[in-house]
């Protein structure tokens, strides 16, 4: 997630973006992670909308989120439309049609590839404070 | 005989192996359960129109549309959940 916001306060001038809120993928009544535990993230999968939107609005909050964002429906149409769940990132171009389909996470979901998107068409933002393994502080004058 | 314990030492290899990957015996057996029949890779492809769905948006009371969101600059998707 902290990648995603990067990228989002890097390129949201020239792109837009949106975050749509899916079926919980380790819910506590199905596969419940031990790290989500650690983090007090525990929510059972919501069974009707106002469940979900307490959780979305639980995870904008606790985050302060700051991308766009939008709860899939009940009949999880987004999530069927876009094959989305767990997780998955996805660019539609100006003309509506799919320019980047990313894999279906967790192993395949690669927000690096979006900033690639991005920083081929709109060139590379870059972050001063992280260091190429080739630079070298000592020969700068 | 021999068929019965090669397909059985298959298996059991398939449930390690899932297992190392899941980060435990349980979590090979819950990933069979409540992942992957939710895991899908659909077929869009690069180059399709983008499908729309209605989204509700974080008051519960408004709805809007994935592709109004579309339009004078590329749009960035970001699927996912909390947990």
């Amino acid at each position: 997630m902290g990648d995603i916001v990067q990228i989002f306060n890097d390129y949201k001038d020239r792109a837009d973006f949106l975050t749509v809120y899916v079926r919980e993928a380790h819910p506590i009544d199905e596969w419940q992670m031990k790290s989500n535990v650690k983090d007090d993230v525990c929510y059972a999968q919501p069974r009707n909308l106002s469940d979900r939107l307490a959780i979305a609005n639980d995870f904008t909050k606790r985050f302060n989120y700051p991308v766009p964002f939008g709860v899939d429906d009940m009949n999880n149409a987004a999530n069927d439309a876009y094959a989305a769940w767990p997780e998955r990132l996805y660019v539609i171009d100006e003309s509506g049609k799919i320019a980047y389909r990313g894999g279906m996470g967790p192993f395949n979901y690669n927000p690096a590839e979006v900033r690639g998107w991005l920083a081929a068409r709109y060139g590379e933002v870059k972050h001063p404070e992280e260091k190429t393994p080739d630079s070298n502080p000592e020969k700068a004058p | 005989m021999w068929i019965g314990i090669s397909v059985g030492a298959l298996l059991l290899v398939a449930f390690i192996a899932l297992s190392v990957m899941a980060g435990g015996p349980k979590d090979a057996l819950y990933m069979v359960r409540y992942a992957l029949p939710h895991m899908h890779r659909g077929n869009l492809k690069v180059g399709d129109a983008a499908p729309d769905a209605k989204l509700f948006a974080l008051n519960g009371s408004d709805t809007f549309h994935v592709r109004e969101r579309a339009g004078s600059k590329p749009l960035v998707l970001v699927f996912g959940s909390f947990t």
